[in-house]
């Protein structure tokens, strides 16, 4: 359930340290991308399949890329992945969907924020980007909704930002 | 010595069986009960348990207390986001609840709990067939009509629509569509308006037994794909300030059958470039109709829920600011208490206490932090 701001920390002091750290990751990640693309230097593997994303950035913490509208606890910290839900939990068909810029191909994906749902609040790695998000009268771009729905309970656990494709420009 | 100690003993045991059989117990059972009408400076913290979600609960407060243990004055529980509303006719406060049958899973029940403003207690309750909206909360996810004849929730499966329950009868009386458009504004006696994405008002004036009588739309009057209104308005007496992500404000009348969709004006000037509104329940109106807004710098896309730095205070009939209050620590929510003497500003802040001001002064009179709330994210005012 992507609601809630900041919980305990000023936001402002989070922000600009989330706003340094992005754009020094951003820098190093297009410079990783540029080159070998083979030494793991960051904490993700950066695949460079045919067909796979590109990938810089560590996906335990809100300034990763695929997390430029979420509003939730993130699913990488609760016992899933970025792309998977923690034991036990069911994935939400439905959800509502962002678009977040790679730095490492400097492209745009679309980023699906299916919410995990069944359990209760994992309560670690709360993470609030309220970038693209638009009011409740325009639910596909609303993060304020719970989107536990069409699953079997509407208890909200945490987010996962699945790649669905890239953007038309 | 040793041998005195028993009998000194068994002498101060019934030396203090003596006074205790003179002392009057107190009596067993004494539950407190709160008056009918609340005082003007008593506040609703509303708790949605945001990490344990099924276990919320709204605190009541006597602002005015200095003493902070006794400003506490009870607790009401509800369940999974509940929305919220208080009756201004009847002693009655609802919540809307959801319950699965073992705690987070099973069967799921969501119904419409009446408490009583005296007991604190639920004195009855109506299930609701259609799941309600699961959201942040907000005001206007639930209203009663302006004659407080009809409850009306906000619904989101994602199909919008709204239930109509009648809180005296305590009967569900039907489900109206609303597609595209969401939240609910009590218009007239009896009808609401939703806001759609389309930027336009869908208004419904209700019959006598909460069934559609009529329908309307009103013409465009912004654009959710330039500047989207933010849906949590400023209300006061049936009358609506609604902020946009770049700072306009937006009047709308909703005391007739149909609303009066007035001049939206910017709320920034010269001194505020790159300001904007942002937070949780980023604006409040008090009982003059002056607008309360929490207001932070440096805008930019996303920042529309950011807490504020300051409170601007508005004469919106005089397109006018009045006022600018710094705030003592970050806010992401404003309320008012209803007294037109002397109101108090409410400012929840981002560490989840709130922040007391004098609403005609600025001035930080108290904070109320440490009262057994988690996420208090939403404050009411006493009706």
């Amino acid at each position: 359930m992507k609601w809630l701001d900041r919980l305990i920390e000023g936001r402002t002091r989070d922000l600009a340290q989330r706003s340094s750290r992005r754009s020094f990751l951003a820098r190093v990640g297009t410079v990783v991308a540029g080159s070998a693309a083979t030494l793991p230097l960051l904490p993700v593997a950066r695949a460079q399949d045919e067909g796979s994303v590109p990938e810089s950035g560590d996906p335990h913490s809100c300034d990763y890329w695929r997390y430029c509208a979420t509003d939730g606890f993130l699913c990488s910290c609760c016992g899933g992945s970025a792309s998977s839900c923690p034991p036990g939990t069911e994935m939400s068909p439905i959800t509502w969907i962002g678009t977040c810029l790679n730095p490492v191909d400097n492209t745009n994906y679309i980023i699906s924020y299916n919410d995990c749902c069944g359990k209760s609040a994992c309560g670690h790695c709360m993470c609030t980007r309220n970038e693209g998000d638009r009011p409740i009268y325009r639910p596909q771009l609303n993060n304020e909704y719970n989107w536990c729905l069409g699953t079997q309970h509407q208890t909200y656990n945490c987010s996962v930002a699945r790649v669905i494709g890239k953007a038309f420009d | 010595m040793k041998k005195l100690l028993p009998f000194l003993l068994a002498l101060l045991l019934l030396v203090m069986g003596t006074a205790m059989a003179q002392l009057q117990p107190e009596p067993m059972g004494k539950i407190e009960t709160l008056p009918e009408k609340w005082p003007a400076h008593w506040v609703l913290a509303h708790d949605v348990s945001f990490s344990r979600v099924m276990d919320g609960r709204t605190i009541v407060l006597d602002l005015d207390e200095e003493n902070p243990a006794r400003a506490y004055k009870g607790m009401m529980n509800n369940s999974f986001a509940a929305f919220m509303a208080q009756a201004t006719t009847r002693p009655e406060i609802y919540f809307a609840s959801i319950y699965y049958s073992r705690g987070t899973r099973g069967e799921r029940i969501d119904v419409l709990e009446i408490y009583d403003k005296q007991t604190l207690s639920p004195i009855g309750e109506v299930v609701l067939e259609v799941p309600r909206a699961i959201l942040l909360p907000q005001r206007f996810t639930m209203q009663l009509t302006r004659d407080e004849s009809l409850v009306l929730l906000y619904n989101f499966t994602p199909a919008m629509s709204v239930s109509v329950v009648d809180p005296v009868a305590r009967e569900l009386r039907g489900e109206v569509p609303t597609p595209g458009c969401a939240a609910v504004f009590p218009t007239g006696e009896r009808g609401f308006s939703s806001v759609c994405a389309d930027g336009t008002l869908y208004t419904v004036q209700l019959d006598a037994d909460g069934q559609p009588a009529s329908t309307s739309r009103s013409a465009q009057f912004f654009d959710a794909g330039v500047d989207p209104l933010i849906e949590k308005a400023a209300w006061h007496a049936g009358k609506a300030w609604f902020p946009t992500f770049m700072g306009q404000l937006q009047p709308v009348d909703f005391t007739g059958d149909q609303p009066v969709i007035g001049e939206a004006w910017s709320m920034i000037d010269e001194e505020t470039t790159g300001w904007r509104p942002g937070g949780l329940a980023p604006a409040a109106a008090d009982a003059d109709g002056r607008v309360y807004m929490l207001a932070h710098p440096e805008g930019r896309e996303g920042s529309h829920r950011d807490p504020g730095m300051e409170v601007w205070v508005f004469d919106p009939d005089q397109q006018q600011r009045v006022d600018r209050y710094e705030l003592a620590m970050p806010g992401l929510g404003v309320s008012l208490t209803r007294d037109r003497e002397a109101p108090l500003l409410v400012v929840l802040n981002v560490e989840m206490a709130l922040d007391v001001y004098d609403a005609r002064t600025g001035e930080l009179r108290k904070t109320v932090a440490n009262f057994g709330a988690e996420t208090p994210l939403l404050v009411y005012g006493a009706e």
